[in-house]
């Protein structure tokens, strides 16, 4: 048995200023009589401590949403609501509840759990249009999240063969491709983001801790991040390849920007590359509609490992699709299925970025198609960092950020993705799959919304046409 | 038909205050004259006798927006135009798309009342999840048969194999799902049984063991053999008529249970045959199976150490929830339980409660077809849950294919849940309902949880017996798979 891949979360609690969904007010007609002290086992309410015959405002942060205190303060005087800044932060996909339980697993790296079932809408866009299958009686048993037997929750990156060939002598003559194995199928792209160093080094130390490799661009490599160059993949345009040949040298892996040029002589690029280095090469090609096009020609081109780089919020880069365009699930899917169409699908290992904020998005991607996940938004979430989409993006960075030990930011986000592992082996788990790698494209273990809405309600309740 | 044990009795809410839908809002224009307080007939403006100020309204009295047409409202008798009324954002803050605060207010009132709620300005039947049961509607016929209610039963027998095991009927074909020792306060638990005997029908051990307290129950309480076969005895087994293999659950599927450590007091411990303190696994699935033929030893096993029980399996719901139903009968069960993903009353995962395993509504139609192709639908019945809200689901799920449903939730939403999911976070249920806190768990008394559920389950059945009246119906097994009487607000349109 490999040895187990583990993250050992901490509790990394952050002194900010922190959103909370509920605001409760006390009404003038408050008598102060103490008997929400006594209802809430939460300790919302507390009375003054320089005046003890008088309530204090109630400490909503802590409210769990009972109505205890609502029901039975004998004079209705408390008035509860939805709180403000709860609406106001995140969108459409960056829902303030994800937002909120980003920010508690990177707080005590623990699965949110609750009591009640679900309660969100029946189905929803991208990722929320798809369930996970499970397996009712025979799979690998929920012993492999707690340890007796092991889910294997690594993946490689390279190119793998189609098939081997031997010679008469039963000699093994294909040349095998050099892959990079990770033992978690999620990378760190910071590319998109201006940070500053401290953060840099956070996220990059996360990265070290938990095996895994932060995409950062060449030109904010410092000394003091080099210090980790093994978890550095560091990402430029093909055309500066010979300006960064000292870091270029320490990289395992070089993260390239694609443009049309390598269409044509993605061979030269390679020697290029090759001339400082054998690092392996990931090609970040943005998810415009014609995506998959590309992608099938760069893979037949040569290129071993591509970068699927959606919007942040997982949707098509397009400016002319606007609400229209697709979603990272599709894109991925419709990206998949061509390179399995065209035979070249191992040839290849494709990563999938732009809108995963959540755990479940990375087996669902991965299900869509994809062999593994870059993430990007989650890890400055992670550090306190507020999302807004409306009016436009905006990322808040929460105040002295820079003053935070560097340690404890780095445990945030080790603790995140700690949440992340467990939650994904949950899913697997459920699914009877004890190999992440096997996850890649098996759509017969998801379960898709317009598949089954179609099959079942589709089939009973549509009119026929007349 | 309801059994003679029914009586419908008031029974309030244990708390002082509603939430409230509404907001009465008085501005600094009054003079305190006291007309308000006169004409309100609700009570929503006092004014007690030696006070000259009136007090702040109590809003959760007011019905509302439809006052405004009726003669007496305050809006438009107050000399001073000093009264608004507007929606309360309290109200906002209760329920979510799946239960909303509606949902709840008229679960509320049916518990209350026995009945329906009488308002008008209450969408309690249908949810706002935009999917599902909540894009389904009944599509009665403008004429139906003349149906006297009187004569419209309701009854389902859950033996359909006839074997010679026990002819077991319930008189509403719905009964409570299983909620174990340790995970639900003692009023809780025994309440939910007893309910069942009024309603002469069934709840559920869940898989914490068969506490003595149910005992005088146990006619109508089902034994469940989970995977950790905590607290399984031979006399567990023998003393019930209808014994619940459980393979997986809705809120967690394929996941299997966790009780931690903390949890497991002496009486938990005690009941569950382990050792207090440790944590405990159900694992998942049952090690001891790994094919149909495998769970057929077990259903076998059941049937011998209990010769006249039923067998009921109860699965989750994966892509191949048919296969397992029809495995599950050709291995001698007579109720296939399933379970949706999108239910459960215990603490869960949020990504599994969310992602795993398909919604209830695929699962019924895949299910009953897959049985019906197979020849054997009329010797099983179908039982579904895992967000059965209301009377009007219930209905829908059985136009769907299902025989009768299992409800959770609701039956927790009648004892004054609200649904804030703290079920199982520090000291457990703040409201009394799942945890065995020594101070919560005594907020309410057996006799209370008793009748509320006995009221939930009437108003259920009132309307879903004014459901088969409307379709013209005389007999709930005849909306079984009718799903030419449903249509859906996408398609069919
Ligand atoms: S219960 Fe009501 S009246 Fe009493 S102290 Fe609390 S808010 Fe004031
Ligand atoms: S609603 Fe409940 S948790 Fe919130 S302050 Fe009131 S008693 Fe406390
Ligand atoms: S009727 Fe109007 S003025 Fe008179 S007490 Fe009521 S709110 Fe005040
Ligand atoms: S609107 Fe009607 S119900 Fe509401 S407070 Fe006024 S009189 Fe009473
Ligand atoms: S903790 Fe909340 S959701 Fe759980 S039973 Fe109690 S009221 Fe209901």
């Amino acid at each position: 048995m490999p040895k187990k891949y583990h993250i050992t979360p901490k509790p990394a609690p952050l002194d900010m200023d922190y959103v909370f969904k509920f605001t409760i007010v006390r009404g003038e007609n408050c008598i102060n009589c103490g008997k929400c002290i006594k209802v809430c086992i939460y300790e919302a309410h507390k009375r003054r401590t320089d005046d003890p015959r008088k309530m204090a405002d109630p400490n909503t942060v802590v409210c769990r949403n009972c109505f205890r205190c609502i029901q039975e303060c004998p004079r209705g005087a408390l008035e509860k609501s939805i709180n403000k800044d709860y609406s106001n932060i995140g969108g459409a996909f960056w829902k303030p509840d994800i937002l909120m339980s980003l920010w508690k697993q990177a707080e005590d790296g623990n699965v949110p759990v609750s009591g009640a079932g679900y309660r969100g809408p029946f189905t929803g866009i991208g990722f929320d249009s798809m369930w996970t299958d499970m397996s009712e009686i025979v799979r690998p048993t929920r012993d492999g999240i707690h340890g007796r037997e092991y889910i294997n929750t690594g993946v490689d990156l390279g190119s793998k063969l189609n098939h081997l060939t031997f010679d008469s002598n039963g000699q093994l003559i294909s040349v095998v491709p050099e892959t990079i194995d990770l033992p978690f199928p999620i990378l760190f792209d910071i590319t998109a983001y201006k940070l500053s160093l401290h953060v840099k080094e956070a996220i990059l130390k996360a990265a070290s801790v938990i095996q895994t490799c932060l995409i950062i661009p060449v030109t904010e490599i410092t000394p003091e991040l080099e210090k980790h160059s093994d978890n550095i993949i560091p990402s430029l345009a093909s055309t500066d390849i010979d300006k960064h040949e000292a870091i270029l040298k320490k990289a395992r892996l070089v993260a390239i920007d694609y443009s049309d040029a390598m269409l044509k002589d993605f061979q030269a690029l390679k020697e290029k590359i090759k001339k400082h280095n054998h690092a392996l090469t990931i090609v970040r090609v943005p998810a415009v509609k014609n995506v998959e096009e590309i992608v099938a020609k760069l893979t037949q081109n040569g290129a071993e490992i591509i970068q699927i780089v959606a919007d942040y919020r997982g949707q098509e880069i397009n400016e002319s699709s606007g609400k229209d365009g697709r979603l990272l699930k599709d894109i991925i899917r419709a990206i998949h299925s061509r390179l399995v169409e065209d035979k070249i699908r191992d040839s290849v290992t494709l990563v999938a970025s732009g809108g995963i904020g959540m755990a479940e998005h990375v087996p669902k991607a991965m299900l869509c198609g994809s062999d593994l996940t870059a993430i990007d938004i989650p890890l400055l979430v992670a550090l306190g960092v507020r999302v807004f989409e409306e009016p436009q993006k905006l990322l808040v960075f929460p105040e002295g950020l820079d003053k935070i030990p560097s340690r404890k930011l780095t445990q945030r986000i080790v603790n995140l993705m700690g949440a992340w592992h467990s939650q994904i082996l949950e899913m697997m788990g459920a699914m009877g799959i004890r190999e992440a790698r096997r996850l890649r494209g098996e759509s017969g273990r998801a379960i898709f919304f317009e598949e089954i809405d179609r099959e079942s309600f589709g089939k009973l309740f549509k009119k026929e046409k007349r | 038909m309801k059994p003679s044990t029914v009586k419908i009795n008031k029974m309030p809410s244990r708390f002082k205050h509603q939430v409230p839908k509404y907001k009465v809002t008085r501005s600094d224009a009054c003079i305190n004259c006291g007309t308000c307080a006169k004409t309100c007939p609700y009570g929503v403006h006092e004014r007690s006798e030696g006070h000259n100020k009136v007090k702040p309204p109590i809003d959760y009295k007011c019905i509302g927006f439809e006052c405004q047409s009726k003669d007496f409202c305050c809006i438009t008798k107050c000399p001073r135009k000093a009264l608004s009324l507007s929606l309360n954002p309290m109200y906002n803050t209760l329920g979510d798309p799946r239960w909303t605060a509606d949902m709840i207010t008229g679960t509320w009132i049916m518990a209350e009342t026995g009945y329906p709620p009488e308002r008008t300005d209450l969408d309690y039947n249908v949810g706002n999840s935009g999917g599902g049961f909540d894009k389904l509607r009944f599509k009665f016929p403008a004429k139906p048969a003349k149906v006297d209610k009187a004569e419209i039963s309701t009854a389902i027998p859950l033996n359909r194999r006839k074997d010679g095991r026990a002819d077991v009927v319930i008189s509403t074909p719905v009964y409570g799902g299983g909620m174990s020792f340790g995970s639900v306060s003692l009023s809780t638990m025994v309440s939910k049984a007893h309910n069942a005997t009024i309603w002469n029908t069934f709840t559920c051990t869940g898989e914490g063991g068969f506490p003595d307290i149910l005992k005088p129950y146990c006619d109508h309480v089902i034994t469940q053999v989970a995977t950790g076969l905590f607290g399984v005895r031979e006399e567990t087994i023998q003393r019930v008529k209808i014994v619940e293999l459980k393979y997986a659950q809705g809120a967690k599927p394929g996941l299997g249970g966790h009780l931690l450590g903390e949890k497991n007091t002496e009486a938990v411990a005690k009941m569950r045959e382990a050792v207090k303190g440790t944590s405990l696994f159900s694992p998942f699935p049952f090690h001891s199976v790994y094919s149909i033929e495998d769970h057929k030893k077990h259903i076998d096993w059941i049937k011998a150490v209990n010769p006249t029980a039923l067998l009921s399996v109860k699965v989750s719901t994966p892509n191949d929830v048919d296969m397992v139903a029809v495995g599950s009968y050709y291995a001698g069960a007579h109720i296939i339980h399933i379970d949706g993903g999108y239910g459960g009353t215990g603490a869960a995962p949020d990504i599994a409660k969310k992602n795993i395993a398909m919604p209830i509504e695929y699962a019924i139609t895949k299910v009953h077809n897959f049985l019906k192709a197979e020849g054997v639908r009329d010797a099983i019945t179908l039982i579904a849950s895992g967000g059965i809200r209301t009377a009007h689901d219930l209905a829908k799920a059985i136009c769907l294919g299902a025989n009768g449903a299992v409800i959770g939730t609701a039956e927790l939403v009648a004892l004054e849940c609200v649904r804030c999911g703290n079920c199982e976070s520090g000291r457990g249920c703040s409201r009394g309902i799942a945890t065995t806190d020594s101070v919560l768990a005594d907020l309410f008394d057996e006799k209370w949880a008793t009748q509320r559920l006995t009221n939930m389950y009437n108003a259920w059945n009132v309307q879903l017996v004014d459901i088969l009246q409307k379709f013209g119906m005389h007999d709930v097994s005849e909306l079984v798979g009718r799903t030419d009487l449903l249509e859906h607000i996408d398609y069919s349109h």
